[in-house]
């Protein structure tokens, strides 16, 4: 739906990351190195990103 | 016991925890995650009905999350804590407990779409320093005709009561690896140091060398590969490494430092009851 503002997990804050991951990954670079760069070192915060799907998009007009 | 600084950051801290025992390191990890007051959005109060725009235009306050959804994801934002200017609004004198600027932080969040509505958006009634110091965490969407009008109020928590009161995140320790290398009964096969998956080892002059000892995640691959005797991984209790982050709340320096004043103070009055059984 919309980025959960915490990772599930741990609690470190994983939302201010999305924007980024999601500009740059799409940009071509590899979601790694984008991972590794917005500090996101533990493997449950890096599944908080990564398997996001932004559906907010699609139920927005019914809203 | 003594501390040994390691790596401190405004947002991390690493350090190392000599002539200790697990029970003193556990104690300090609950205290770090649950015991530490910090600041989070309690109470969210959503305007309902027409929102009228600057340029007359009439929005609805309708939005694609339903409302406890939008009041939960506020709750977990960051709000920044100074501990010297605020208290626990149940313990408050200014106000016993009715809400008052000793105890209380108010926000206000006005949005008109499309747009997407972020942290940084919550305006501080009042001190301009109190704004979240992370702005870019989107709390709701909105299309074109929606819009929120939202006043929000922080109080002060621990992590005991709900996780948006959790002052350390990833707080964690390991005991100390110990690993000694018998290099004569080693069959000189490389492959039985490759298996570690944080790299502890090197071969130098066809001798195994422990090349970085606390990275050790004591997964036990290289005892198992090099046969008996070979490798030897220990762990030394009396010296804890200790990692933890925070969330821009409080500082690491200020979150530890509580830490080891609650710890202090819990264990004085346990002893000073405990003097006064017969």
């Amino acid at each position: 739906m919309i980025i959960p503002v915490r990772c599930f997990t741990c609690g470190k804050v994983v939302a201010s990351a999305w924007e980024e991951f999601q500009r740059k990954s799409e940009a071509g670079e590899d979601p790694k190195q984008v991972l590794d760069s917005l500090g996101l070192k533990r493997y449950c915060c890096r599944r908080m990103i990564l398997s996001n799907v932004d559906l907010i998009d699609e139920v927005m007009p019914y809203g | 016991m003594e501390l040994e600084v390691k790596e401190f950051t405004d947002t991390s801290g690493n350090f190392v925890l000599n002539k200790t025992r697990p029970v003193l390191a556990n104690a300090l990890r609950r205290t770090l995650i649950s015991d530490i007051p910090r600041m989070a959005i309690e109470e969210v109060e959503f305007h309902l009905g027409p929102i009228r725009g600057e340029d007359g235009k009439e929005y609805e306050s309708i939005t694609p999350l339903f409302d406890e959804m939008i009041a939960q994801r506020m709750g977990l934002i960051p709000i920044p804590t100074n501990l010297e200017l605020f208290g626990f609004r149940e313990e408050c004198k200014a106000c016993k407990g009715e809400g008052c600027p000793n105890c209380t932080i108010m926000y206000a969040l006005n949005k008109k779409g499309p747009c997407t509505v972020y942290s940084g958006d919550l305006e501080p009634v009042g001190d301009p320093t109190l704004k979240v110091a992370d702005e870019k965490i989107p709390i709701v969407k909105l299309d074109d005709g929606q819009a929120v009008l939202i006043y929000a109020t922080a109080i002060l928590g621990t992590g005991k009561e709900h996780a948006k009161w959790q002052s350390a995140h990833g707080v964690g320790y390991k005991f100390n690896p110990s690993i000694s290398v018998n290099n004569k009964k080693w069959d000189g096969d490389e492959t039985c140091i490759e298996v570690c998956p944080s790299d502890v080892f090197k071969v130098v002059k066809g001798k195994i060398v422990v090349k970085d000892e606390e990275a050790c995640i004591y997964c036990m691959l290289c005892e198992e590969s090099c046969g008996e005797g070979c490798v030897t991984v220990e762990k030394d209790t009396s010296k804890i490494l200790f990692q933890f982050e925070t969330d821009g709340a409080l500082s690491s320096k200020e979150t530890l430092t509580r830490a080891l004043k609650l710890l202090e103070d819990n264990f004085s009055e346990v002893s000073s009851m405990a003097a006064k059984l017969k």
